[in-house]
């Protein structure tokens, strides 16, 4: 049976070449982000590329494998798992701390439905299924900003859930202004208690696929609602950046997780997963910084 | 062998002193690629730099012995091993943070001259594949584990063409790695299928579904336009850990007897090289410096 049952099976793996290394690094957009909000590394330039959720409107499409972290394919009768993941932040200047503080999430990006119109008022925006979801029976859903938006909007959203039960409807949910693509527009409330998951129907924990979207009041701005699978949250602490005057200081931090130790059940990294982060920064605007990491996977 | 327990390893490097350091520093020799990775055998330092001589499209082994420089562990042990117990690392350079210091141990490489680099077409290697025995090139058994990459040990002349790498996995069956697009004009050190781009993977080139490790390199295949000049090396390592350098000036150590796996084994002729990935492009003459603790038993 696939999985790791004692230390030495982990030690083996790695001896005999079942990890991977691999590196990413995502440079988020000038334009300014919300403090205490999130944003979509994978919208922004770098490596892997941008990932502008750029197909047809309203159609079901899944997340090309290259806008994911390279991770192997490790076939049947294996099981691959996240090992050990670092992260550090380049700040956007010399005195920038905007972008320490940032609270990170792991995920496997699943299905998603672009260029919902947050401005189509009254109007039943209804998806075309045309893929379905894969890996998983369900997640969550993450309304991506594909635009600037100039107002704060609320809507709903019609669904199936991971259960299979179609027909629900999710509470309503608000978006908010941003000044650019990327930049997760959820939130409760008035609009500014920013949320990482779309509300849904009471009882319901994911989403298999959605049907339609109905806006009451408008947003003014392009919104993907992207359906992912949560692996792992983690924090990161302080931006890295050099002082250029007065006495010059350096500052920085990595932030290191070795899952087996850091998160009970070790996330699973399926095949074909299309990993990247989401992240919220609670000190200012992410704008210009730079995401850098490592993780590494192994697999028995 | 190895340590049976916490006992035996504070035995063996307090009362046998079997333990000792090793240290390796490099000033770059040119500026580096936002975004991308660098072999940092072609720099200035200790140990000096490479300029990986050998036959054109022939494997050359390479071990602690390699005549052009390595960062020396004491030798062979056996019956004994070796195993890392810490290391720590440091960049200072005025642009380029944050970085990550890679150390690899670099079984061997296939250069890449003239014509193999400025025509396309596939260049056929000749190499004798990575078996199971006692020697050095063997050490591991049948290719487990070891990676592959393209650095360019001179600077590249214009044009990126795509290339794709034929090997043998540890099995002896044909395999592939996944097909980069190379950079244009890069400096010496840059691994050529790194960067922030598309078709660009940090830092070792993906295998094909499944597969653990290469035996045996079988050719390249370069496609598109090819490079105007330049020379290049196809590296085989083993990755053996990473150590994170968040600014300039700050050192970072690990601890390796107690992190999971713990203490990474250090194989009889080892020869340990580093690569170093930086976030902005870090600025020439920059300097790297990085030691690591090691004991046997």
């Amino acid at each position: 049976m696939p999985g790791f049952r004692k230390i030495a099976e982990i030690s083996s793996a790695d001896k005999e070449g079942r990890c991977w290394i691999t590196q990413f690094r995502k440079a988020v957009a000038s334009a300014a982000t919300v403090q205490n909000a999130g944003i979509d590394y994978s919208y922004f330039a770098g490596s892997p590329p941008a990932n502008f959720y750029a197909s047809s409107p309203l159609v079901s499409s899944a997340v090309e494998s290259i806008r994911g972290i390279y991770v192997p394919t490790v076939g049947s009768g294996r099981k691959q798992f996240l090992n050990n993941i670092r992260i550090m932040s380049a700040a956007s200047g010399a005195t920038s701390t905007a972008n320490g503080r940032q609270l990170l999430l792991l995920a496997d990006y699943l299905l998603y439905y672009p260029f919902v119109d947050t401005d189509a008022v009254g109007e039943e925006q209804v998806m075309e299924n045309t893929v379905t979801i894969p890996r998983y029976p369900g997640g969550q859903v993450i309304a991506v900003a594909q635009s600037a938006s100039s107002a704060i909007g609320t809507f709903t959203m019609t669904y199936t859930n991971e259960q299979g039960v179609v027909g629900r409807v999710s509470q309503d949910n608000r978006t908010f202004i941003v000044a650019g693509g990327g930049q997760v527009v959820n939130a409760l409330g008035s609009g500014a208690s920013y949320n990482s998951f779309v509300n849904l129907q009471a009882g319901d924990e994911g989403v298999s696929s959605i049907q339609s979207v109905t806006f009451s009041v408008a947003g003014g701005g392009l919104m993907a609602l992207v359906i992912v699978k949560p692996l792992m949250l983690m924090y990161f602490n302080q931006e890295s950046r050099r002082t250029t005057s007065s006495n010059l200081e350096s500052y920085g931090a990595c932030d290191e997780f070795q899952s087996v130790i850091h998160k009970a059940g070790m996330p699973e990294i399926k095949d074909g997963a299309v990993l990247n982060f989401f992240a919220s920064g609670f000190a200012g605007s992410l704008a210009s910084s730079i995401l850098v990491g490592t993780l590494e996977t192994i697999w028995n | 062998m190895g340590f049976a327990s916490q006992d035996a390893l504070i035995n063996a490097i307090t009362t046998n002193g079997q333990f000792d350091t090793a240290f390796m520093n490099k000033a770059l020799g040119a500026a580096g690629i936002a975004g991308a990775w660098t072999l940092l055998g072609p720099h200035a330092g200790s140990p000096p730099l490479s300029v990986y001589t050998g036959t054109d499209l022939n494997f050359i082994a390479t071990d602690d012995t390699w005549a052009e420089g390595v960062t020396w562990t004491g030798g062979d042990k056996s019956p004994a091993t070796k195993h890392f117990l810490s290391a720590g690392a440091s960049v200072v350079a005025a642009a380029g943070a944050p970085w990550y210091i890679m150390a690899i141990d670099m079984v061997g490489f296939v250069p890449l001259t003239t014509t193999n680099v400025s025509t396309t077409g596939t260049k056929t290697v000749t190499m004798t594949p990575i078996a199971a025995t006692a020697a050095n090139v063997d050490r591991y058994p049948n290719g487990e584990g070891l990676r592959l990459f393209v650095a360019a040990d001179t600077a590249m002349g214009a044009n990126a063409p795509t290339c794709v790498i034929n090997y043998l996995d540890t099995g002896g069956n044909s395999g592939a790695t996944t097909s980069f697009t190379s950079t244009a004009s890069v400096t010496i050190g840059n691994l050529l299928n790194t960067g922030a781009a598309a078709n660009k993977y940090n830092p070792f080139l993906p295998l094909a579904a499944g597969d653990t490790g290469v035996s045996d390199i079988v050719s390249l295949v370069w496609s598109g336009t090819a490079h105007a000049s330049g020379t290049v090396i196809i590296g085989l390592c083993k990755p053996l850990w990473t150590i994170p350098v968040p600014a300039t000036g700050l050192y970072t150590k690990v601890d390796f007897v107690n992190a999971l796996p713990s203490l990474r084994r250090i194989p009889d002729g080892a020869n340990i090289q580093f690569l170093m990935f930086q976030t902005g492009a870090t600025t020439s003459g920059g300097t790297v410096l990085v030691d690591f603790d090691y004991a046997w038993s």
